[in-house]
């Protein structure tokens, strides 16, 4: 190797110091990070990644603190240096992290935060000429028009608008090493994969060597140089990404590509549609909502935020419905039409021959029992303050179950079901863990014995060990009690695991409903065939993201413009696609899809 | 554009509530008893003197009528005429019989308009203190959680809010003025003498200010965006003043447009106790006389005051925060 490392790591160890004494978070950490090179480190959660990534930029504060070892940068060991002396060097040494939103002032606007730190790195700048470096950037990472964007609040920025800020906001400095702590993890599938691709390109652009930090193999995989796997806070595997997948050597890294869900492959598990008897559980016919927001640019206006719009569809008992989408595509909204928080505009959703936003009283009671929700968040969704017993008792007690002892005894058979030892019912759900608090969650939707349980985003925050055990748990309630699942998730591999049926949203609209394996081996829709591209996965792909998918984010759902939604992103969009708006058309036996390229298919429709 | 609509809204509805206080106001003081009438011509004055004074003026009208002819002239402008101060000086009242006075008597803005600077002027000095207190102990506070400048601001809040101010006042005139002779404090004959009365007041306000701005100061130090701006090479000094403390004043300046209201109640005791000729003392004066348009007008002018201010208040979070939406 002719050029000296960039970064030198040897012997780092890293403790957590508390009253009750010291645990070591990561140990004998030492690597090389060589001139241009994209370092992956991939581990679970708590195996001491983001602790890493945080040492690396010297960014360790108590109960942290740095037991041992050295971060080498220029001949100096920049954990030990004086923050007056670190201060200059953070030109060179860049950081994104994986919460885009939180990583700005939200009161300033992200240009002037963004040459606020350039002149802060670099003394001297002058004023304009980091704005035009600045705006000359956003327009590098494709955020659309970037002058004007300059100006707006974070508040302003998607996700994937603001991780591309935070990029610009990382690079602007021309710094010898990027360190990227779970970049891609918040955000949408499409808008991740261009998120990835502009790194990779920015990287080579800019000659930054990466330290690459993910919790999903395929990501690194695809980025990296090379490979490190941590668990456990100590290094156990260094590879080469192709090699590591091929031969993982350490137990830890062959129970993670274990784990990877199955796509496409023979492995991949399949689901069935149960046998349809009588009358759909829920219907819900041509529903639509919409949002009224103040605008701010006019004396008195509103906008018009469509969130649902005609959306038809049924389920039947005993099915695993799944409604997929994108963030912003409206799923949360037509969970609250499901589960009758609001009510439709226009069209209804019909439980038993009725219509539910006509429910009232008792017989609103009755649906409420019947329809349960677990939702996205297991911290904010439980009281911090009442006990776990408490809590799944709560739904008894408005639905009149009076006895003390008939609830306690309910409320424990339920906690036993779902894996929760008795021994936690005058507990407090202060130490349990993110799957631990969702069975709490699942088990308070479960007490009242309900025939539906609606999961938005249930499993999202958890890994995936975590989520397979869990959908285990379903699978068996399921068996037990007939129960019918509506899974709402932006997750394509957990939806492909455990959904006979799917609906795919996009801007309000459900594009395409069909079955399991129509959808993900035949999709109608375009917009499927995107999301289908943009699977983290080790698989080879079905779909190429370059062919299925325009650079770009979905359009805002204010004032949407004549035609299909998708055809701004659309790579086979037409002049029909831009004046008019396709409909749900049958495509094939069980599947629908609103294209117009099934129509214009004909007959000929591919099996 | 938004600037417009949102002044337009919130003046239409602050209209509302001035109305909607000024009928209550109104209608709260013609049940209370006690019949001004007869403070006004005295006790010596024959029955049927004061029952004729009394319709001449329209006291003896349906509510809704006076209040709908008061309101009539309200909105020209004109808040009616004090039942017992003439225009000259002095209060009258009392018990002497003196029908020439009766003749001029003062108008309720004119004595407003005299005593309302006065009242702004203190109130103004009072949140000048209060705040510049509140950031010199409530700013290391809110940057030291539980460490000992967070205790020294719970400790002198703690004490500032026991501290009842009557005798405040009283402690602070006798300090300063009588044995110290640093500061006059009774009566008004130049800016000097609005400081006392504005410290005490200070006094009042600082506790919760200083609550508020350490509490949401730690918070705002906890965010994301603090932790990773050092990351980004941004200086501690930036960070506290351009960042944390421009998040932490938007919680800070709506609290203060609360506190404007306790202000105006602090003012009544103040300004009584250093006999300063403010709205405070025009307020103690007024219902001690029973001089309903005074009380009336004070009312309306204070609900005014509030709500603009209130507004204001509003308008500079929604520029210093773009999320807000009032």
């Amino acid at each position: 190797m002719a050029n000296p490392p960039v970064l030198s790591v040897r012997d780092l160890a890293v403790e957590l110091r508390t009253e009750s004494g010291t645990r070591s978070i990561l140990s004998d950490i030492s690597f090389d990070l060589e001139p241009r090179q994209i370092m992956g480190i991939i581990g679970a959660s708590g195996s001491g990644k983001t602790v890493l990534s945080r040492a690396l930029v010297n960014w360790i504060d108590p109960p942290l603190a740095i037991a041992s070892g050295s971060v080498i940068y220029k001949s100096q060991n920049i954990l030990e240096l004086p923050p007056g002396q670190l201060r200059p060097l953070r030109k060179e040494i860049a950081y994104v992290g994986a919460n885009p939103m939180g990583a700005l002032d939200p009161t300033l606007p992200v240009g002037a935060q963004i040459v606020e730190k350039i002149r802060a790195v670099v003394p001297g700048m002058d004023k304009a000429e980091a704005q035009r470096r600045v705006i000359e950037l956003l327009g590098a990472v494709r955020i659309p028009s970037p002058a004007q964007r300059f100006h707006e609040y974070p508040s302003q920025f998607s996700g994937g608008m603001m991780q591309r800020a935070l990029i610009v906001d990382a690079l602007a400095t021309n710094p010898a090493f990027l360190v990227a702590d779970n970049v891609t993890q918040p955000l949408d599938v499409t808008v991740a994969a261009q998120v990835m691709r502009l790194m990779r390109e920015l990287t080579e652009r800019f000659d930054t060597a990466v330290v690459f930090v993910s919790s999903s193999l395929p990501t690194v995989s695809e980025a990296a140089d090379q490979v490190l796997v941590l668990a456990d806070g100590r290094i156990v595997e260094r590879q080469t990404p192709a090699k590591l997948i091929r031969e993982p050597q350490h137990p830890y890294t062959v129970q993670l590509i274990s784990e990877i869900p199955q796509i496409w492959t023979a492995a991949a598990p399949v689901v069935e549609s149960p046998e349809r008897s009588g009358t759909p559980l829920i219907s819900i016919e041509d529903a639509t909502r919409t949002y009224r927001v103040r605008k701010r640019s006019s004396f008195a206006g509103y906008n018009n935020v469509r969130a649902v719009r005609n959306v038809t569809f049924d389920v039947y008992p005993g099915e695993n419905f799944g409604i997929v989408g994108e963030s912003g595509c409206g799923k949360s909204s037509l969970m609250r039409l499901l589960s009758r928080l609001e009510s439709p505009d226009t069209g209804r959703v019909v439980c038993d021959g009725q219509d539910i936003a006509k429910l009232s009283g008792a017989e609103l009671l009755k649906f409420r029992r019947d329809f349960q929700l677990v939702l996205q968040d297991p911290f904010n969704s439980l009281p911090p303050r009442t006990s776990i017993g408490a809590i799944i008792e709560g739904p008894l007690k408005v639905h009149g179950v009076n006895s003390a002892a008939k609830r306690r005894e309910r409320a424990l058979a339920v906690m036993h079901e779902v894996g929760l030892s008795a021994a936690l019912y005058d507990e407090l759900p202060l130490g349990l863990s993110a799957g631990q608090r969702q069975r709490v969650n699942v088990a308070r939707a479960m007490v009242l014995e309900p025939k539906v349980l609606i999961m938005d985003e249930t499993l999202s925050s958890l890994d995936q060990t975590e989520q397979f055990k869990l959908l285990k748990l379903f699978s068996q309630l399921q068996a037990k009690h007939g129960l019918t699942y509506i899974f709402i998730s932006h997750d394509m591999a957990m939806v492909r695991r455990v959904c006979n049926r799917i609906a795919v949203m996009y801007l309000g609209e459900v594009v395409e409903i069909a079955d399991n394996g129509k959808l993900f081996f035949d999709p109608g829709h375009p917009y499927t065939k995107a999301l289908l591209s943009a699977i983290p996965t080790l698989e080879k792909r079905r779909y190429r993201p370059e062919d299925c998918l325009l650079e770009g984010e979905p359009p805002s759902p204010i004032d949407l413009p004549p035609g299909c939604s998708f055809a701004s992103r659309c790579p086979k969009a037409f002049g029909r696609c831009h004046a008019e708006s396709p409909v749900l058309t049958v495509d094939g036996k069980e599947g629908m899809a609103a294209c117009f390229l099934l129509e214009s298919a004909g007959g000929r429709i591919a099996a | 554009m938004f600037i417009l609509s949102f002044l337009v809204r919130r003046l239409l509805q602050g209209a509302l509530i001035i109305f909607l206080v000024t009928l209550l106001i109104f209608t709260l003081l013609r049940v209370v008893p006690g019949d001004p009438v007869r403070l006004m011509a005295g006790g010596m004055a024959p029955e049927a003197l004061i029952e004729q004074i009394a319709k001449q003026m329209g006291l003896r009208d349906p509510i809704l009528v006076q209040f709908g002819r008061y309101m009539a002239g309200v909105v020209q402008g004109d808040l009616g005429q004090s039942f017992v101060r003439p225009a000259s000086g002095a209060a009258t009242g009392g018990s002497g019989f003196s029908d020439a006075s009766r003749s001029d008597r003062a108008e309720v803005l004119t004595l407003i308009a005299d005593a309302l600077p006065m009242t702004l002027q203190l109130a103004a000095l009072a949140i000048a203190f209060a705040l510049a207190f509140s950031f010199l102990v409530g700013v290391p506070g809110g940057l030291a959680p539980n460490r000992w400048p967070d205790r020294l601001a719970f400790y002198v809040s703690s004490i500032f809010v026991s501290l009842p101010n009557f005798w405040l006042g009283i402690v602070l005139a006798l300090l300063f003025s009588v044995k110290l002779g640093w500061l006059p404090a009774i009566g008004y004959k130049g800016f000097a003498y609005t400081i006392l009365p504005a410290i005490v007041l200070a006094i009042e306000l600082a506790p919760v200010l200083i609550r508020n701005l350490t509490g949401s100061l730690a918070s705002v130090m906890q965010s994301p965006f603090i932790a990773v701006a050092r990351v980004r090479g941004l200086g501690r000094q930036r960070i506290v003043y351009g960042h944390a403390l421009r998040n932490a004043s938007v919680p800070l300046l709506n609290l203060l447009g609360i506190q404007i209201s306790g202000l105006l109640g602090g003012v009544l005791i103040v300004e009584f106790i250093f006999d300063y000729p403010g709205l405070g003392l025009l307020t103690v004066n007024a219902v001690m006389q029973r001089d309903f348009p005074l009380i009336q007008g004070i009312a309306i002018v204070s609900s005014a005051i509030f709500v603009l201010i209130n507004i204001g208040v509003d308008l500079i979070a929604t520029l210093i925060d773009p999320r807000l939406e009032y």
